[in-house]
């Protein structure tokens, strides 16, 4: 079943259908915030109305964003992890997040692969900072990492930003304690579905192929290249599509545009060489 | 004694507040930043010009069309690419999206509930649900602008050096157009909403900064204007301001003349309002303020005012566009030429400023970018300095919910601030 039927089919289920196991107890929920742009928290809250359904079908213990009251450190049924940890207090607190909720989602692109500021690990690395400041002393300019580095990650809401309507999909499922897998399906899937034309045909470098979808292919479907940033589906035939591409770009080319949403790394772990 | 907030919420970023206050004087008022360094300008020293919007805008999450629109703006302007008048029109339209969506959320739901005395906004859309459903509305609107346009809210991904990848379809654009009148009307009902709420009086003179421009009330274009008399070319700014790293600290703050200044909505509704749309400018006319207003909470009302621009100039644009060839958006080839460009467009809270240095293959050499935030912070330090000895005299919870407000109603985000 594709991602799109099930999305329609859960609509279609009554509100308290969706969130009947725990109708009772309202799950205890908290989205933290690393460093980042805080996008993937207004895609959320872009969602409007069906966001304000979501929170009050929970209990928001912690999301700064709207509320200013102070975290009570409860335990929590699920926490939802946007950003990456650049700092050490950034580090403690996603640590200390772990220990108090049974899941941990990491919530887009910058949690699961390390984002824009990863292109540094590639770059001149904890040098890159020269760049940018006068005194470098005393600030915080840790090696980028995925939190999964640091801790357990339970699921990946994948993209940057993520995209929302999936997250309405898979939400119910995790706080019934579910843990659900995004099928294995390319970008392209959605793509053509869209009736768009095919920008490799173009021999406009696309990454689609080898890209999870999910995405609704938002990028290719207003003629932006996929850039791989909801990340390698697991049975992608990397090496050919790196053929294909060739055709298309230099190695650097190739190079640059895998590490804008840090999905060089993982391409490097699954060739097993430095591209 | 001390006066320390751990960390602000309903704000964008990171960020917690200290000062010392001794026998009455206060002795230092500092924003403390907690955000990690993403070293935006850093990773794009190196990388193809063409990857610099797709990065610069993931500085941040509200405001990435701003960000995107003032890299492309600067890129053009090293390599000398010259973009039709429909995508500036268009690009025009897309930032007049931004701030609706910006503002609304801004104004409804992250500063509101502070004069209501209402700490969750939860309870807040729960006892004004009338007042919410038109604050989505309106919030809406400016989203399915930016998404008609760039294809997507939050990192669009349409625009381009050179123009656009895609043009919108014209029944989209029409929607716009009708939808207007309508967003208008609730946009002026919530404007009446908020004219009654009762902002806490505070007055200190500072400068005002924004673009300003012939004609219109300037958001894409112009020259940078101040009330004390400056009137610069863009390709000055760095010229006149001063970028200042301390010690230790993460946010460059900016000075000009060695002081502290002023961006953002209040600004451009003191340093512009004559240019103002009649419905815009009956309802700032209708506050009874004295000009120049050195209110900052009045920011949210500068805010509100400029919901009511956006939304007549939306209609606008997208009327004229309506009427021309939008296949004139398409960017069309250019030559990549070796050069220096800087640009500056009016984000949300403020002029935003790019430079860019390209090297004759397309590679980024060097990059600045200075935010509003981190233009107003030492403004809001030198604020809240004057604003402490005023509120002494409450319970210290009393006092750390004013300055919460205090520095929620600057709209500061701190994500842009660091970068």
């Amino acid at each position: 079943m594709t991602l799109k039927k099930v999305i329609k089919e859960e609509k279609t289920k009554k509100k308290s259908e969706t969130f009947k196991n725990f109708q009772n107890k309202k799950p205890k929920v908290a989205i933290v915030s690393l460093t980042s742009c805080e996008g993937c928290q207004f895609a959320l809250l872009d969602l409007g109305q069906k966001f304000l359904d979501f929170s009050e079908s929970v209990e928001m213990v912690d999301f700064r964003l709207i509320e200013d009251e102070e975290d009570t450190g409860e335990k929590l049924d699920l926490v939802l992890v946007e950003g990456n940890p650049v700092t050490k207090e950034n580090e403690t607190l996603l640590k200390k997040v772990r220990k108090r909720s049974k899941i941990l989602a990491a919530l887009g692109n910058c949690a699961a692969m390390g984002g824009v500021p990863e292109i540094k690990n590639y770059q001149e690395g904890r040098n890159t900072i020269k760049h940018v400041y006068k005194y470098i002393q005393g600030i915080n300019n840790l090696e980028i990492k995925e939190i999964d580095n640091f801790v357990k990650v339970d699921f990946v809401f994948p993209g940057c930003p993520i995209n929302a309507e999936e997250f309405l999909f898979y939400i119910p499922r995790l706080l019934r304690g579910e843990t659900p897998v995004i099928p294995d399906s390319p970008v392209c899937v959605e793509c053509r579905k869209k009736g768009n034309r095919c920008l490799l045909l173009d021999k406009i470098p696309c990454f689609g192929p080898m890209i999870l979808g999910g995405c609704d292919a938002v990028c290719p479907t207003a003629k932006m290249p996929c850039q791989g940033c909801r990340g390698l589906r697991p049975a992608g035939n990397i090496k050919a599509m790196r053929t294909t591409l060739q055709k298309m770009m230099t190695d650097e080319e190739f190079e640059n545009m895998s590490e804008i949403y840090g999905l060089r790394d993982d391409l490097e772990d699954k060739l097993g060489e430095t591209i | 004694m001390k006066i320390k907030i751990n960390h602000i919420a309903k704000m964008e970023g990171h960020a917690g507040f200290m000062a010392s206050v001794l026998s009455g004087n206060v002795k230092s008022a500092k924003i403390e930043v907690k955000e990690g360094v993403r070293l935006i300008e850093g990773v794009l020293i190196g990388r193809h010009f063409k990857d610099m919007p797709v990065i610069a805008q993931r500085i941040c999450g509200i405001c990435p069309v701003v960000h995107n629109l003032t890299s492309i703006k600067a890129i053009e302007n090293a390599m000398g690419i010259v973009p039709t008048q429909e995508t500036e029109k268009l690009r025009e339209l897309l930032e007049w999206g931004q701030i609706i969506h910006s503002h609304a959320l801004h104004l409804f739901f992250l500063s509101l509930a502070d004069f209501l005395n209402i700490e969750n906004d939860l309870k807040l859309v729960e006892k004004y649900p009338k007042e919410t459903k038109k604050a989505i509305k309106i919030r809406e609107y400016g989203m399915e602008i930016v998404r008609i346009i760039g294809g997507r809210v939050i990192h669009p991904l349409t625009n381009e050096p050179g123009g656009f990848k895609k043009a919108p379809n014209t029944e989209d654009l029409k929607k716009i157009v009708q939808k207007s009148g309508e967003i208008l009307t609730e946009a002026l009902d919530l404007g009446s909403f908020f004219q009654k709420i009762s902002l806490p009086d505070f007055w200190r003179e500072t400068e005002y900064i924004s673009l300003s421009q012939s004609g219109k009330y300037a958001v894409y274009d112009g020259d940078i204007v101040s009330n004390r008399g400056l009137h610069i070319a863009v390709d000055k700014f760095e010229k006149n301001f001063l970028e200042l790293q301390k010690q230790k600290e993460v946010v460059k703050k900016v000075e000009h003349n060695g002081k502290s200044y002023m961006v953002g909505a209040i600004a451009r509704v003191n340093l512009n309002r004559s240019r103002l749309r009649q419905e815009a400018y009956n309802f700032v006319n209708n506050l009874g303020w004295k000009f120049p207003n050195y209110n900052p909470f009045n920011n949210i009302l500068a805010q509100m005012t400029e919901v009511i621009q956006a939304i007549c100039e939306s209609a606008t644009i997208a009327k004229q566009l309506l009427q021309s060839d939008l296949e004139r958006v398409i960017t069309e080839k250019y030559e990549v030429k070796e050069g220096q460009g800087s640009a500056a467009v009016e984000a949300p809270r403020g002029t935003l400023y790019y430079f860019v240095d390209i090297d004759a293959r397309g590679y980024i050499k060097n990059v600045n970018i200075i935010t509003p935030t981190a233009q107003v912070l030492s403004n809001l330090e030198d604020d809240i300095a004057v604003y402490i000895p005023g509120i002494m005299e409450l319970n210290e919870k009393e006092k750390e919910k004013k300055l919460r407000a205090f520095i929620r109603a600057y709209d500061p985000c701190i994500s842009c601030a660091v970068h």
